[in-house]
């Protein structure tokens, strides 16, 4: 039996999903970044392409939840720009759920070559 | 690329579309600074493009990277109302949300419907036991040539019907409609919470389309 491609992308969607919270969180944890910005950052350093108006609704949600801090900035090009930066409480989330991802990465890592080594 | 006439029309457009969506189910402030940061992205977007192979074409490959007006509303809209019911768990924000769920989705409209009727018949309890003092001959077992056809107030009584039961029915409106206001508004509250989470994850999953 093999796995139907559609099946494979409907997995590959679940992942995403699941790391993109913390792809956002990742991609502020340098300078302050606004909404383009973190999209083509994620994009060039990634293959996440992205839905670009509903990384908004997600900006303005990791805002809610006190993860990031929105400053508007009127000065810097022809067009005000809404800078987002980490929080104190947004960065001990991106320390726990990046521990979290590397954890479980690990622990799948460690099947595949034990399941690996048993079938050669 | 700079803008001309016709494409900044096009632009305000956009921009009429999503604030328009947006103003049905958010507070003014909410939808003026969601409007004002796709603005910025938009104008950007717009900055930053050749104009390849002409401004039209390149327009509406930026408008479309960004998402229809009402799939960004869509996902700014559900988030944030639900958010804010959350948060408040005030009966307004939470029927703002349940209201914003039954347009969205039939099992919305079907859970909008069983808590209207939950928060409903509480009210109606409790205006028995405010009735009953006023209106002692209509309010109570409501007998009807000897069979019990309801228990309210019934306005004029028909003929050869009374209201039976003294002012117990107070104190009993008063219990049964304050705990069927507060299961209603627990059951409201768990719904919320529920789809919320359910919400979260589909922004993600709208944001993260695979190529």
């Amino acid at each position: 039996m093999t796995t139907g491609t559609s099946e494979l992308d409907r997995w590959r969607e679940q992942i995403r999903r699941g790391g993109l919270e913390l792809a956002i969180l990742v991609a502020l944890s340098g300078a302050p970044r606004y909404g383009l910005e973190v999209i083509r950052h994620l994009e060039d350093a990634s293959d996440l392409v992205l839905l670009e108006g509903t990384v908004y609704p997600i900006l303005a949600r990791l805002t809610r939840d006190g993860l990031l801090k929105a400053e508007w900035n009127a000065e810097e090009a022809s067009h005000p720009r809404k800078y987002y930066r980490l929080t104190d409480r947004g960065r001990r989330r991106l320390t726990d759920m990046t521990s979290e991802w590397r954890e479980f990465a690990r622990t799948i890592e460690r099947l595949i070559a034990a399941a690996e080594r048993g079938a050669s | 690329m700079r803008l001309s006439d016709p494409g900044e029309a096009r632009l305000r457009g956009y921009l009429f579309v999503l604030r328009q969506t947006l103003r049905s189910f958010l507070p003014k402030d909410t939808v003026q600074d969601a409007v004002r940061e796709i603005e910025s992205h938009l104008r950007e977007a717009i900055a930053n493009a050749d104009g390849a192979p002409n401004e039209g074409v390149a327009l509406e490959r930026i408008l479309a990277e960004l998402g229809t007006p009402a799939q960004v509303a869509r996902a700014y809209s559900l988030e944030m109302t639900l958010d804010e019911a959350a948060a408040t768990a005030g009966l307004l924000s939470i029927a703002r949300a349940l209201l914003r769920l039954a347009f969205t989705t039939a099992r919305g409209f079907l859970a909008f419907l069983g808590l209207f009727v939950g928060y409903a018949s509480g009210v109606a309890f409790l205006a028995i036991a405010v009735l009953k003092p006023i209106f002692p001959a209509n309010v109570g077992v409501i007998v009807v040539n000897g069979v019990v056809r309801s228990v309210g107030a019934q306005f004029p009584m028909p003929p050869g019907a009374e209201a039976r039961g003294g002012y117990w029915v107070i104190p009993m409106g008063i219990a049964l409609g304050l705990a069927l206001l507060a299961l209603t508004h627990r059951l409201a509250l768990r719904f919320v919470e529920w789809w919320r989470r359910r919400a979260r994850w589909r922004t993600d999953a709208a944001a993260a389309r695979m190529e």
